[in-house]
């Protein structure tokens, strides 16, 4: 099959993006109140919540915008983390003005930081970022916004009632080729649009049917590690990344992988503030063991508009977080990393598609989060964006889970007809915590 | 071709007896409604895996009956606390007001209290908001803080005088203050 293949990883995408970008728009007049304190020229302070796997992509590439950004401040409740992340951000900048917090608590109240970049596990997520809006901090959060349903409203409900600035973590939004592509689909330049395929990669780690609790390491805080999840002893495999796999804490692949190429479908179909109508899938549950999460998953979503959307696991040549549209006038399929389509004239004729339509369009994912800080105006995938893209990875669980059909109403945002999906939309919190 | 004992040729030898020392290991296959009461963190949850998938999958007009088996085993005496927390998992997908009385019992148990509360939360309906009110006068600290986030997450506007008194009151720590102050956002009117 035709291919145009840019390598790109995606730290090196992320680096790249950080260099001098596109010039800015024409010159807009700004409100008075963002000059002096609040001047486009002063530094955004940033606060970084969660210090793993995720974060050190984002302290790669924060670390490079010395001239428009400070880090202030870097929370983990693992103390090796937080106190490494903290050390590198003081040796990187040369100024020691960074400092670590165990409790994001502490950070969230600091009046010296502006926006936090929110990189824990997923049970936190909203829990966080609530917090952190609801003392006067923007947030970029990583995806998945939420783990449930009900959080993601309760998130979107807080940035608006806080008048804070949100970012999700779908950066694909911000790439030119996704772009295209949403602009390209819209204007009919597939013609009829038959259906969306994301295949997503399978599991990347595994574990046996049977653990034993471990002693706690010293330095990590476990109560807070788990915080709002529910109890359970330590294991070594059930923390760090591995959470991924565990639903106390995430989805599993579906919104590990599954959020990028789904977002892609919904910015394509133009469902940013909807969503399917229907779902149906089956997925492959560990029914023993540490991990709780699919292992295998086959999904599909069915809008109200007749389209569909399957997100599916493919065991080779996963990794690219595509998307492939198919169409009466062929197929295109667009990850971060590789494009292809059944016809190479398909693909120069999306790559020129997006001047078609007037569509929001981001050229760097940090600089419209920082763009958005100063001007107060929407970002490229804010709060209702992600927590609707959220909402089909949840939906999709909730329908593996039940294995059986399930009608969604994307207005009220409840299950149709079925009161055990209904109740699979929300959690309990662990004692104390609350997202009121 | 079809057979029976009946159509055992007559020369047919007896069948081998199994052997004593055997036998002792032979016994019912174990029950896994009964068994996930046992539950332990980090063991073999095949047991449990198959309830929840039987809980999953039963349609609305038998989950009364399900809801009774995991009251049941819920009353075990010897149930472990992973055990509990997973069927109180499951009365959360299930569970009505049949359910309240023995969550409510459990709820008042520092060592179930958690995971009554869980199933408690996901309840419908009058009987569970009254369960988790009367609550607030027995739990108190992180407890009654996460008590108060239940609460506030099904919007009892009845609960609203007992978070307006806690909200103010010097003699709770800050944790449960806090709690009941944002709750009260969250609240209909009365």
């Amino acid at each position: 099959m035709p291919a145009l293949s840019t390598a790109l990883t995606r730290r090196q995408f992320l680096r790249r993006s950080s260099v001098a970008t596109a010039a800015l728009a024409a010159p807009t007049i700004l409100p008075a109140h963002l000059f002096g304190q609040s001047a486009p020229s002063k530094k955004i302070t940033v606060g970084v919540i969660g210090a793993g796997n995720i974060a050190t992509g984002h302290l790669d590439t924060l670390l490079g915008f010395a001239d428009s950004v400070r880090i202030l401040a870097i929370c983990d409740v693992d103390r090796e983390r937080r106190e490494s992340a903290t050390a590198r951000v003081n040796r990187t900048s040369g100024r020691n003005d960074c400092r670590a917090h165990a409790d994001f608590r502490e950070l969230n109240r600091r009046p010296d930081i502006d926006a936090v970049y929110i990189c824990t596990p997923h049970h936190w997520h909203a829990l966080i970022g609530i917090d952190a809006m609801r003392h006067g901090k923007d947030i970029y959060i990583e995806k998945p916004m939420t783990l449930t349903i009900a959080e993601g409203r309760a998130l979107v409900t807080a940035a608006h009632r806080y008048a804070r600035v949100v970012q999700h973590g779908t950066w694909q939004r911000s790439m030119k080729r996704f772009h295209d592509l949403v602009a390209f689909v819209r204007t009919g330049g597939l013609g009829k649009l038959d259906r969306i395929e994301c295949p997503i990669g399978p599991n990347n780690r595994h574990v046996g049917a049977t653990w034993e609790p471990e002693p706690v390491p010293a330095g990590l805080d476990w109560d807070m590690w788990l915080g709002p999840s529910p109890w359970r002893p330590y294991h070594s495999h059930g923390c760090h990344y591995n959470f991924r796999f565990i639903a106390d804490h995430a989805s599993g692949q579906i919104t590990n992988l599954g959020a990028h190429c789904l977002d892609i479908g919904q910015w394509a179909l133009d469902m940013d503030h909807s969503g399917p109508v229907e779902i149906e899938g089956h997925g492959d549950f560990p029914s023993s063991g540490l991990f709780t999460t699919a292992t295998e998953i086959d999904v599909t979503f069915r809008y109200a508009n007749g389209m569909s959307m399957r997100c599916f696991t493919q065991h080779e040549g996963g990794g690219n977080n595509s998307a492939r549209f198919i169409g009466e006038r062929g197929w295109l399929d667009i990850g971060y990393a590789k494009m292809s389509a059944s016809d190479p004239n398909l693909l120069r004729e999306m790559q020129t598609a997006g001047k078609r339509l007037a569509l929001t369009a981001s050229q760097n994912h940090y600089e419209d989060f920082f763009d958005a800080v100063r001007t107060r105006r929407r970002t490229i995938a804010d709060a209702e964006v992600a927590h609707r893209t959220t909402t089909v990875c949840n939906l999709g669980t909730i329908a593996m889970t039940l294995g059986r059909k399930l009608r969604w109403d994307p207005v009220k945002e409840t299950f149709t007809d079925d009161d055990m999906a209904n109740r699979l939309c929300r959690r309990a919190l662990r004692s104390p915590w609350s997202v009121a | 071709m079809a057979t029976s004992s009946s159509s055992l040729p007559a020369n047919t030898p007896e069948a081998t007896p199994i052997p004593k020392s055997y036998a002792k290991g032979i016994g019912t296959t174990p029950d896994p409604w009964e068994r996930c009461a046992q539950l332990d963190y980090g063991g073999d949850r095949s047991f449990a895996w198959s309830v929840r998938q039987q809980v999953l999958r039963t349609p609305p007009a038998g989950r009364a009956k399900v809801e009774r088996q995991l009251l049941a085993t819920l009353a075990t005496p010897d149930a472990t606390p992973a055990g509990r927390a997973f069927l109180c998992q499951m009365l959360a997908l299930v569970g009505s007001a049949q359910s309240v009385p023995a969550l409510a019992r459990l709820l008042l148990d520092p060592t179930a209290t958690e995971s009554a509360r869980y199933a408690l939360e996901a309840i419908p309906g009058p009987a569970a908001d009254a369960a988790l009110r009367e609550a607030l006068t027995a739990l108190s600290a992180d407890a009654k803080a996460g008590l108060i986030g239940s609460i506030a997450a099904r919007r009892d506007p009845a609960a609203r005088p007992a978070l307006v008194a806690l909200a103010a009151a010097a003699t709770e720590p800050a944790i449960v203050r806090d709690a009941a102050a944002r709750a009260l956002a969250h609240l209909p009117p009365l």
